[in-house]
C-alpha cells in the first residue's frame, strides 16, 4: 500500500471538509436557514473519502440521499453544493433541486439521489458506457444497506456481472435502513455474501478506517478498470446522527453509539498522521480551521445570491 | 460430564484477498452448516453440553435453529459467559470463558488469524480447527461431520498423543515486552499501515519467522516450504530475510497467487531463541494479517517457543478412538439409540 504523506495529508482534509460541511449544515439547519431535507454523513467520512481518492476525473459516482461526502471527496464546488442546499440560483440545480439532486456531470457526479437505490442502474449504466466507448473509465455506485434489499440492487448487479461491466457496487452499511437495524430487514449481516449470488467476488471492510477502505476500493477499481468486472464492496460504517436532520435517533442504542464514536474515522486518522510525523498537531488543527473557513465562506456565497425567481419553474423542464 | 466448545468466526473468509488473489468465499451460511453437522456428530458422542461464541451472524444459534425437527437435539447448547463485542477480540474472550469452564475441546471455524485469537486464552484445552479462512495452515479442511466427532472423542478422553499434540509460536515482543503472538508466521512489513490487514505482495515484505513450513502450505509459511520445509512437531522453526540474493523460489503466497521470492539469508531457529533487531516504523503481520503497528525508535524482536495451543488431529484422534471400540458394539449403538430416542 503506497499512500505517501501529501496523499493522506490531503484524504485527511478532504475528511474534515465533508465534516466541516455537515456539522455547518446542522447548525443552518437547525436556524431554519435552509429549505426541505437533509441527510448527513457525518461520521462515514473515510468511505467517500477512501473510495474517490482511487478515481480520476473521468471516473463516475453515482450517490445517494445522503450524498454530501459523496460529492465533497469527488470534488465538487463547496459554494456551489452549498447554494444549492440554500436554494439559490447559484447553486448546482440553479437552487431547484436541493440537497438530493446536486450533480456535476463534468466532475462525473451522477447526482445524489432521493430514490433509495437508484443510483446503482445509473452507474451500471454509465459503466455500459465506458466499456463501450473503451475509455479506461470506470463508475462507482454508493448505496446503503436497506437500498441492498431493493430490486434496483439484484437489477444491476445481474446485468453488470453478466456483461462484465466496469462498476462498483460500494455499500455504506450503517446498520440502519431508516429507523430499521439490519437486523429487522436483513437475514444475514454481510452485505458482501450477496456477491456470490451474482458471481463476482465481495469483500466487507472497516469503513471507519480510511486506509482499510482505500485499499479495498482500490483493488476493486483496478479490477473494473483492467477488465475484470464489477466487485460488491461492503464498507461497515455508523451515521452519527439521525436518518435526517430532526430525527433525533432515539431507536439507538445509546451504548452503540457510544462504542461507535469511539471508532470516528477522524481521529483514528489524525492518530496516525501524528505517530507517523506527517504532521504535528499544530497541523492539523490549520487544515481543520482552514476547512472550517472554507465552509463559512461557501455560506456567505449561499447567503448573499438570490432565491430562483418563480418563473423558473418552468425552465429546466424537459430538455431542447 | 463432557463439553465442547464451539468458536465459529462470521468475518473469516471475506477480506481483501478475495480481490487482490482468489481467496475463497466462505459466507456464513456454509458456516451455519458446518456447526449442523458438528453438533448432530457431537450429540453421538457422549458428550452432554455445547457452549459456543456468541457472534453477530449468530452461527451456532441458527444452526440449531435450522435443524430438522427429526434432528432436534438434547445437548445441553448454551451461550459462552462473555460480551460480545463484534471484533476479533471476541474469540479471545471466549476461549477464555472455554478454558475456565472446563471445556474438554474447541472446535474453531476460521483461518489461521482466528486460531491466534483462540491460542491467546485457550490454555491447556485442545482445539480442533476447521478451516473456512483464506490461509489455512493451522487449520485442516475436515468435514464438519468428522470435526464433531473428533472433538467429542476428544472431549470423552478417548484420545492422548501423538493424536492431541503441543504446537510451536512465536512470541511477538516490542521494546523487549510480549506484545503478541503467532501460530505460523510473523511477517516484518515495509508498510506503516495496518489497513485492510491483508497481506499478498512479496515486495513488500523485509522478514519472515516461520514456527512451521510445508511445500502444500499456502500463505507466506510457504516460502519455508519451499526453501527448506519444517513440520508441526520439529523442535525448530525458521527466519528469512527477504531481498536480493543467491536463492530464488516460488511460493503460494496467497489463493492463485505464486509468487517469485528473492531470499538473501536464512537460518533455522531453535526453540527459544531470539530473532532481535527490526526497527520501526513497520508493521508485522501475524498468521497472514497485518495486526502490530511498531513505531519510529520501538524495536521488535521474535522467539520461537513450544507452547503453542495443543491440537487434535481428527483422523489420528478417531483412530485411538475406534482403537478403544468407540464407534462398535453395544455402547455405540446405546448413543446412537439415545439420538434415536431423542428424535
Amino acid at each position: 500500500m503506497d499512500l505517501k504523506k501529501e496523499q493522506l495529508l490531503d484524504i485527511y482534509k478532504k475528511m474534515c471538509t465533508i465534516r466541516a460541511f455537515e456539522s455547518k449544515i446542522v447548525e443552518i439547519f437547525a436556524a431554519g436557514k435552509i429549505p426541505g431535507f437533509v441527510h448527513l454523513y457525518l461520521g462515514e467520512e473515510a468511505v467517500a473519502t477512501g473510495v474517490c481518492a482511487n478515481l480520476e476525473t473521468k471516473d463516475f459516482i453515482a450517490s445517494t440521499h445522503r450524498g454530501h461526502g459523496h460529492l465533497i471527496a469527488k470534488g465538487g464546488d463547496l459554494k456551489s453544493m452549498m447554494a444549492e442546499v440554500f436554494g439559490r440560483t447559484t447553486g448546482y440545480c440553479k437552487g431547484k433541486g436541493g440537497s438530493m439532486h446536486i450533480a456535476d456531470v463534468d466532475l462525473g457526479i451522477l447526482g445524489a439521489n432521493g430514490i433509495v437505490g437508484a443510483g446503482m442502474p445509473i452507474a451500471t449504466g454509465a459503466a455500459f458506457a465506458c466499456k463501450y466507448k473503451n475509455n479506461g473509465a470506470v463508475a462507482v455506485a454508493f448505496f446503503g444497506d436497506g437500498a441492498s434489499d431493493r430490486a434496483t440492487f439484484h437489477e444491476a448487479l445481474n446485468l453488470a456481472s453478466t456483461w462484465k461491466l466496469p462498476v462498483v457496487f460500494l455499500c455504506e452499511n450503517n446498520g440502519w435502513a431508516i429507523s430499521n437495524s439490519q437486523k429487522t430487514h436483513q437475514n444475514i449481516t454481510d452485505i458482501s455474501d450477496r456477491a456470490s449470488g451474482y458471481g463476482i467476488p465481495g469483500v466487507s471492510v472497516d469503513g471507519n478506517d480510511v486506509i482499510a477502505v482505500y485499499e479495498a476500493a482500490g483493488a476493486a477499481i483496478e479490477r473494473a478498470r483492467k477488465g475484470d468486472g464489477p466487485t460488491l464492496v461492503e464498507c461497515k460504517t455508523w451515521r452519527h446522527r439521525g436518518h435526517f436532520e430532526g430525527d433525533p435517533g432515539a431507536y439507538k442504542d445509546p451504548k452503540d453509539q457510544e462504542e461507535w464514536l469511539k471508532k470516528d474515522p477522524i481521529p483514528r486518522l489524525e492518530k496516525n498522521l501524528l505517530k507517523l510525523n506527517y504532521a504535528v498537531q499544530a497541523d492539523l488543527d490549520k487544515i481543520k480551521a482552514d476547512t472550517e473557513a472554507d465552509i463559512e465562506e461557501a455560506v456567505k456565497f449561499a447567503e448573499s445570491s438570490p432565491l430562483p425567481d418563480p418563473q423558473e419553474l418552468f425552465t429546466d423542464v424537459y430538455a431542447d | 460430564m463432557a463439553s465442547v466448545g464451539i468458536i465459529a468466526n462470521p468475518a473469516s473468509g471475506k477480506d481483501i484477498r478475495r480481490l487482490v488473489a482468489y481467496g475463497i468465499c466462505f459466507d456464513n451460511l456454509e458456516k451455519v452448516n458446518i456447526v449442523k453437522r458438528c453438533l448432530l456428530a457431537l450429540a453421538v458422542t457422549g458428550v452432554d453440553r455445547v457452549v459456543y461464541m456468541p457472534d453477530y451472524y449468530g452461527i451456532v444459534p441458527r444452526a440449531v435453529e435450522g435443524l430438522a425437527k427429526a434432528h432436534h437435539l438434547s445437548l445441553d447448547i448454551v451461550e459462552a459467559d462473555m460480551e460480545m463485542t463484534g471484533t476479533q477480540i471476541d474469540s479471545a474472550q471466549a476461549a477464555l470463558a472455554m478454558n475456565q469452564a472446563g471445556i474438554g475441546c474447541i472446535i474453531t471455524l476460521g483461518g489461521d488469524g482466528t486460531n491466534r485469537m483462540v491460542a491467546k486464552n485457550c490454555g491447556d484445552v485442545p482445539l480442533l480447527p476447521i478451516s473456512t479462512g483464506t490461509n489455512n495452515v493451522f487449520p485442516q479442511m475436515v468435514e464438519g461431520t468428522i470435526a464433531g466427532l473428533a472433538a467429542g472423542a476428544v472431549a470423552c478422553g478417548l484420545a492422548d498423543f501423538p493424536a492431541v499434540h503441543r504446537t510451536k509460536k512465536i512470541v511477538v515482543l516490542k521494546n523487549g515486552k510480549p506484545v503478541d503472538m503467532a501460530l505460523i508466521d510473523a511477517v516484518v512489513l515495509k508498510d506503516i499501515f495496518i489497513g485492510s490487514r491483508a497481506i499478498w505482495d512479496e515486495e513488500r515484505i523485509r522478514k519472515v519467522v516461520v514456527t512451521r513450513g510445508e511445500p502444500d502450505n499456502i500463505g507466506i509459511s510457504s516460502i519455508a516450504g519451499n526453501l527448506h520445509p519444517i513440520g508441526i512437531t520439529e523442535s525448530k522453526g525458521m527466519a528469512i530475510d527477504l531481498g536480493p540474493g543467491n536463492i530464488s523460489l516460488m511460493a503460494p503466497l496467497a489463493p492463485g497467487l505464486i509468487r517469485p521470492i528473492q531470499v538473501a539469508a536464512y537460518k533455522i531457529l531453535e526453540i527459544g531463541e531470539e530473532i532481535n533487531g527490526e526497527k520501526g516504523p513497520l508493521v508485522i503481520a501475524l498468521d497472514g494479517e497485518r495486526e502490530v503497528e511498531v513505531g519510529e525508535g520501538e524495536e521488535v524482536s521474535f522467539q520461537l517457543t513450544f507452547e503453542g495451543p495443543r491440537v487434535a488431529d481428527p483422523r489420528l484422534v478417531l483412530r485411538q478412538a475406534v482403537a478403544k471400540g468407540y464407534s462398535q458394539g453395544e455402547q455405540a449403538m446405546k448413543k446412537l439409540h439415545r439420538l434415536k430416542e431423542e428424535n
